[in-house]
């Protein structure tokens, strides 16, 4: 008969073919995706440049509430042949945009308790203005585009699928054409 | 346990592989199967809505598809006209929600 079988548990959604990284040399661009705690001071290290006046570090952390709704815990999925191309993408605009001397983008997969680490990003450039710029535009490119999804489990036994597009940065609804 | 097909398995049985995340996996309820090869792209939305009713509308609609790592744009003639063949590996890219 056709029935079909469920495949089983696919590489990109088991947790030991994680870290995976992506580095580019030349633009000294550094790309992770990882089921383990993140550390920032590693993000710092990999942008660090003695040509660097300005080294600007972000840190997404998993919030406890979503609307007043209390959140027990946040978990993320990737599909990383396609997240890789537009971290990397994502980055190399930065680098040409505001002349960077490095980028480092990590992101967490998997259950994240309350009040960690799910992204980080670092960014170094010759003066603060670049690379103060520069790190916001890598973080909004990010949520906007990179294939990686948060699901909110609540309190209250519910959860839910996030899509960035709903919010904006401040976290207020956007409201769609026609709704 | 299963092991993970390799590519000649995948070719053997004459299939593709697809695999779903975020609200789209919610709907069908698995991350990923393997569904018969060769496949108009054109026919996959059906394909699936015929298997899981209603998701054309509450899932689809807002998302993006990719075959073998590149975006495609099933509404678009030049790329619906291609074929999905046995052992690709086909996503379905719900709106993302990193961060």
């Amino acid at each position: 008969m056709t029935t079909q079988e469920a495949a089983p548990l696919p590489a990109h959604l088991d947790p030991t073919t994680y870290p995976r990284t992506q580095h580019n040399a030349e633009q000294n661009i550094h790309l992770t995706l990882t089921y383990t705690p993140l550390d920032p001071t590693i993000s710092l290290s990999q942008t660090a440049s003695p040509a660097a006046g300005a080294n600007v570090l972000f840190l997404g952390t998993t919030r406890d509430t979503f609307d007043g709704r209390a959140v027990s815990q946040l978990s993320y999925t990737a599909y990383p042949p396609l997240a890789f191309k537009t971290l990397a993408g994502i980055a190399e605009a930065a680098v040409a945009t505001h002349q960077l001397l490095g980028v480092s983008i990590a992101h967490r997969l998997g259950t994240v308790p309350i009040g960690e680490a799910s992204i980080t990003i670092a960014v170094s450039a010759g003066h603060r203005a670049a690379a103060w710029r520069a790190g916001e535009e890598v973080l909004e490119a990010c949520k906007a585009k990179a294939e990686i999804w948060k699901r909110e489990e609540f309190v209250d036994g519910g959860m839910e699928w996030r899509a960035n597009a709903d919010r904006d940065s401040e976290g207020n609804l956007v409201k769609k054409e026609g709704s | 346990m299963a092991s993970i097909p390799t590519p000649q398995e995948t070719q053997q049985s004459g299939t593709f592989t697809i695999h779903y995340f975020a609200s789209a996996a919610q709907y069908t309820t698995k991350d990923s199967e393997r569904l018969p090869a060769p496949l108009p792209l054109a026919r996959l939305f059906a394909l699936l809505e015929s298997r899981y009713p209603g998701i054309q509308e509450k899932v689809l609609c807002s998302c993006g598809v990719s075959v073998e790592g590149e975006y495609v744009d099933v509404g678009d003639d030049a790329d619906a006209r291609r074929e999905i063949h046995v052992g690709e590996e086909v996503a379905v890219i719900p709106p993302v929600s990193s961060g």
